[in-house]
């Protein structure tokens, strides 16, 4: 079996921009746009007086952005392999071979391309969304109207809360586990690398719809899009859909890939007790991935229909019942909720060890942990509907099932505290944003505590205490968690240093602001100030003025960050060690930055990665001549 | 690697234990009654109706329970943080020491025990405040002693306004929310529309107003007053805005009150439906 | 430099990979988009279950909603027997009956597609729109996502059909160069045996089939007979 690489030959001049690449899929999305756009129009037709307001089709609007972005993925190359498999060819891997900067504005099947294409592509939507709060706070400076028309303040907070839930969903599982799992489980690859690279490329179509947005006018229903107000909205809603299904879909095959990775695709002799606990917090995660994405995409399937061929699953006079919608999107919601912590969870527990030279404590514990988050999550989604109205006779089970969530997240809790306990602790940056989780993370599960309670969350459901007890645990802890991964791993992404004084100036003003920002708002919150509300009580300006100010802290600590991220890798450009932290775990092992195979040899592992004060070698071993 | 990795840092693991378990105790026995007194007394949302004052006990044990967990945790990072600093710059391992299954299980005891306790005290005052102020559909679960006798009041929400039905006063309709005080009110909370929430903040009352269903409430009024009303819940344009004040007045003003209502609104009451738990208007899909 | 790898490492070497990965991937991927598939089609149960029990005015099902049994039974029908056929062809690639099992495949296909445009019949003969009711929108709803599905597992089986179809004629022995899917620039083959992908395909897809036709009949009976 002979297998020649033939080069590609090099184009040259204005040739060089034909092919698969971002261009050519941006020419036909906007192709596919106008092609759906006219199509839709031709469906209609004029004669229904309904649909004759131009703007405002909504059969032309959904079929031209999803016209739109299977132009765009067609023009990135995802045709390509689908329709070699019609033809029957076999697959090939070979993709992940290309060379330079391109290979990250294109489809790339190598996981290490692709998690480095996540990082930067959820930063840009991270820093849209961050965008929208630091608008929605200037607007609430003042207790009335002041810089947006009510319709503006609504789009951005719906811009604000769709883009962090939606595309931070994957903030550590698209650019941390695509990265680093097939590293620790010592692969070559994920297993669906089509799929991998396709899951990102939907997340940036995605994106781009949900923004998009302003165009149609925005849309009024913040991120849970509530009904009928949904039926009821102008077209800027079917971005809000559009984005929602296609991130609904993209988790659904991120999870199903991290499953079959972890699943299939592990090295000789990692057993189940041996996975790092990162893996486990990303199969936790993926499995509710799997699993609660498709019912986001159903209801918002749904949802569509109720637009466009005018049935009727969200309007009681028709037929339908809103509470169909609440239902069906907490059944999605909760576990999402989870989505945002538990990879968070994992990254801590998986940060611990290295830094305070300890094998992680209790690690089945940490594991039925986070397993048992996972299944609890399920249980919980009618704490969304204690004020609903919807019938009272569960309340107390639901109270009790939101409650005991409490005891599985309590156990990973305890196991990081007590790998800390007599350990050697280095102060390392990573080590800062991992503390300062358990910070957030402890007054974000204390304050939900209240919101599970039915009497307490009578008067703080819907109002900024919740806003503040889920800006606690997704931004204090899904974010730091995010922050510390960057930290921890950009070294062996990139094989250079982050500055490390630029560092902890970053950590200690985001840490201050982040508290100083929603601390108050609890207060805000059980002093009856409504969320997403543009005016509130003249009494409770200076808070609010203070969280504003906060908040602009907060968001100039980011600048911080992006400063040292510039600073360091474009400029600086100092080379990391392969394993500047001294960690045993296995992609420590690999140079920096990997190779493009990953390993030579599939190691077999002899251990698990937190052997800390034992002389043994790490994890890995080499078998000896042949080829795995 | 390491260079010495075998070296244990830390000693004397027993005394930190036994030191860290008596600070943390004495801590808490300080911190406990300090925030649930300092803080609880003024803890929202007030003493409006009983079942405002249900929550407010609710969020003082809550507060309680919470001091002493909070404490843990905190002062466990500080003690780690000083007392398990790496010293000097060579790279010392720690203790490898993998868990403990004494602390696990007791640990496992000690939450399991929080939580049940919560969830059992916050079954008890959902019984207790009949369903604690919570909106509870068109069929309560949580029934308040009298309710048979209960006073019953409609809020109807709509873009972007709350109107009130007494159907005890002919059906009359009003703008205006008044309340007798030291009474049982049954809130019908109903919606026009889309999905509002009816939030009467100083009464710990909170009932989504959805369009076709009857979410009831009982409420039992305290003494007279004014307090707010916002929508809790976003329902389009001009969300921000809908808010209002309510009273509660003294039983004999409440009387001449709906009787002065029932005059002033009668030109507009023929042109009303007549009083019902819903009201289903035609579908109308883009009325904002 | 690590022990564990190097940086410069020959393609041959370090990217071939056993058959049965593959087969022990698709197997997973069978049964969590199985998985997947089933929390999808759970929001339309509970959508038609919750709004039948709310019959919010009046307006779950008035009477003239009333789909054409004799189609749906009939698509039921076909969906199930694609599913029958796909496991005896499955049975025929074990034993190495490969034409009978093309043979079976075409016939899977032919049912499959059967089913969709007899869906398609069915939306196009009914008597009642996608706007009378509740009922008629879960009716809608669930049959459009169930002919979504329908085809992707369409499409996955023509792929496998496609694949033994071309290389019919190479029992044991290498596709011919320059076959490589996906890849331009070089003349190998990942897979050396293309064949060998087709056994834990079907196996795969068989799993997914028999799981859709079972969502299918789960359809038929909510809609059709309840």
């Amino acid at each position: 079996m002979t297998d020649e690489f033939v080069p590609p030959r090099k184009r040259t001049g204005w040739r060089r921009l034909l092919g698969y690449n971002l261009l050519t899929a941006l020419i036909l999305a906007v192709v596919g746009y106008y092609v759906g756009w006219i199509a839709g129009h031709h469906v209609t037709g004029k004669s229904v007086a309904y649909f004759s307001d131009i703007d405002q089709n909504d059969i032309s609007v959904f079929l031209a952005y999803i016209l739109a972005v299977i132009g765009f993925l067609l023009g990135l190359g995802f045709g390509a392999y689908p329709f070699a498999r019609v033809r029957g060819y076999p697959p090939s891997l070979r993709e992940k071979e290309s060379e330079g900067i391109g290979r990250y504005f294109s489809l790339c099947t190598d996981h290490k391309v692709v998690g480095i294409q996540y990082l930067f592509g959820i930063g840009v939507f991270f820093f849209i969304g961050g965008v929208n709060a630091m608008l929605i706070r200037f607007e609430l400076l003042r207790p009335s109207m002041q810089a947006f028309p009510a319709g503006q303040y609504l789009t951005l907070v719906g811009l604000h809360g769709t883009m962090m839930m939606g595309i931070m969903s994957s903030a550590i599982l698209g650019p941390f586990a695509n990265y680093v799992v097939p590293l620790m489980i010592g692969a070559r690859r994920m297993a669906f690398p089509r799929i991998e690279s396709l899951t990102f490329w939907i997340l940036m179509a995605a994106g781009t719809v949900l923004a998009t947005t302003v165009f149609f006018g925005g849309f009024p229903t913040g991120w849970t899009g509530y009904q009928p107000l949904n039926d009821q909205a102008n077209a800027g809603m079917d971005s809000y859909i559009v984005f929602f299904a296609l991130v609904g879909i993209s988790m659904t095959l991120l999870g199903l890939n991290m499953i079959a990775t972890i699943v299939t695709m592990r090295a000789p002799g990692l057993t189940w007790s041996r996975l790092p606990i990162f893996c486990w917090g990303v199969l936790s995660t993926a499995i509710l991935n799997l699993l609660a994405a498709p019912v986001l995409v159903a209801v918002l399937g749904m949802a569509m229909l109720d637009r466009t061929a005018q049935t009727s699953f969200f309007l009681p006079s028709a037929g339908g019942s809103p509470y169909l919608y609440e239902n069906l999107f907490w059944v999605f919601g909760h576990p999402e909720v989870y989505i945002l912590a538990l990879p968070g969870m994992g990254i801590v527990l998986e940060l611990l060890p290295v830094f305070a030279r300890k094998p992680l404590w209790g690690y089945r514990l940490a594991v039925s942990g986070l397993l048992g988050v996972t299944l609890l999550s399920w249980l919980v989604w009618q704490h969304h509907l204690f004020v609903s109205g919807i019938n009272s006779d569960l309340r107390p089970f639901y109270m009790l099932s939101t409650e005991l969530i409490s005891i599985p997240t309590g156990f990973t809790f305890l196991c990081g505290l007590m790998t800390l306990w007599r350990g050697q602790i280095r102060y390392t940056v990573p080590l800062l944003f991992c503390l300062a989780w358990f910070f957030n993370f402890l007054i974000g599960g204390l304050s939900g505590v209240f919101l599970s309670d039915v009497p307490s969350d009578t008067t703080t459901h819907g109002s900024f205490f919740s806003m503040a007890h889920f800006h606690y645990t997704i931004m204090g802890g899904l974010v730091f968690a995010f922050f510390a991964a960057i930290y921890f791993w950009v070294p062996k992404m990139f094989g250079l240093q982050l500055n490390e004084r630029l560092g902890k100036i970053h950590f200690w003003t985001m840490f201050i602001s982040f508290n100083s920002t929603f601390a108050p708002l609890f207060v805000i919150g059980f002093l009856d100030q409504p969320r997403r509300a543009v005016t509130y009580a003249p009494s409770l300006q200076f808070l609010n003025d203070w969280v504003s100010i906060s908040a602009f802290v907060l968001g100039a600590s980011m600048l911080v960050f992006v400063g040292n991220l510039v600073y360091s890798l474009l400029f600086v450009r100092l080379p990391a060690p392969a394993n500047p932290w001294d960690s045993r775990s296995l992609e420590w092992q690999l140079p920096s930055p990997v190779p493009v195979h990953n390993f030579d040899r599939i190691p077999v592992i002899a251990g698990d990665p937190y052997d800390y004060g034992s002389a043994a070698p790490p994890v890995a071993v080499v078998p000896a001549g042949g080829v795995s | 690697m390491a260079a010495s990795a075998t070296t244990h840092g830390g000693s004397g693991g027993q005394n930190y234990g036994r030191l860290f378990v008596i600070l943390w105790i004495g801590i808490s026995v300080v911190a406990t009654p300090l925030t649930t007194i300092v803080l609880g007394r003024n803890i929202p949302p007030g003493n409006g109706s009983t079942e405002a004052t249900s929550q407010v006990l609710d969020n003082q044990v809550l507060l309680a329970v919470s001091t002493p967990i909070a404490v843990f945790v905190l002062l466990f990072l500080g003690f780690a943080l000083t007392v398990f600093r790496a010293r000097g710059p060579e790279l010392v391992d720690g203790p490898p020491v993998r868990g403990d299954s004494r602390i696990q299980i007791l640990w496992l005891v000690v939450t399991t025990t929080t939580v049940l306790f919560l969830a059992a005290f916050g079954t008890f005052e959902l019984f207790d405040a009949a369903g604690a102020g919570a909106g509870q559909g068109p069929s309560p679960a949580f029934l308040p002693d009298k309710h048979a006798s209960a006073l019953d009041v409609q809020v109807i929400a709509q873009q972007w306004e709350f109107t009130y039905r007494y159907p005890g006063s002919g059906g009359v309709e009003t703008p205006h929310l008044v309340l007798p005080a030291h009474t049982l009110i049954r809130l019908h909370v109903t919606s026009l529309d889309v999905v509002h929430s009816f939030w009467a903040y100083e009464l710990g009352v909170k009932a989504d107003a959805n369009p076709g269903t009857d979410n009831v409430v009982y409420v039992t009024t305290n003494g007279p007053r004014s307090f707010h009303i916002r929508c809790a819940e976003l329902c389009g344009l001009w969300h921000g805005y809908m808010f209002d004040t309510g009273r509660v007045v003294p039983a004999a003003q409440f009387a001449s009150w709906t009787t002065a209502q029932q005059a002033t609104f009668k030109p507009v009451q023929q042109y009303l439906p007549p009083y019902a738990t819903t009201y289903l208007p035609d579908p109308q899909r883009r009325a904002g | 430099m690590s022990e564990v790898t190097a940086n410069e490492s020959a393609y041959e070497i370090v990217e071939s990979e056993p058959a049965e990965l593959l087969g022990r991937n698709l197997g997973s991927a069978g049964h969590l988009l199985a998985s997947a598939t089933a929390f999808f089609f759970l929001a339309f149960v509970f959508a038609y279950f919750y709004l039948r029990s709310l019959n919010n005015a009046g307006m779950w099902r008035p009477n003239h909603v009333h789909p054409s049994i004799t189609l749906g039974t009939i698509v039921t029908a076909l969906v199930a027997a694609a599913a029958l056929v796909v496991r005896l062809g499955l049975a025929d690639q074990r034993v190495g009956r490969r034409v009978q099992c093309r043979t079976k495949g075409a016939i899977a296909l032919a049912l499959g597609v059967a089913a969709v445009v007899l869906q398609i019949v069915e939306w196009e003969s009914i008597d009642f729109g996608p706007a009378s009711g509740g009922y008629a929108s879960v009716f809608f709803g669930w049959t459009a996502a169930l002919m979504l599905f329908l085809l992707g597992t369409i499409y996955w089986l023509e792929t496998l059909l496609a694949t033994a179809y071309r290389y019919r004629n190479v029992p044991h022995n290498n596709p011919p160069p320059g076959e490589a899917s996906g890849d331009r620039y070089r003349t190998g083959h990942d897979i050396i045996e293309p064949l060998s992908l087709v056994t834990p395909g079907l196996e795969a897809l068989t799993f997914y089939w028999s799981f859709l036709a079972g969502i299918t009949v789960l359809a038929w009976v909510v809609l059709y007979l309840l």
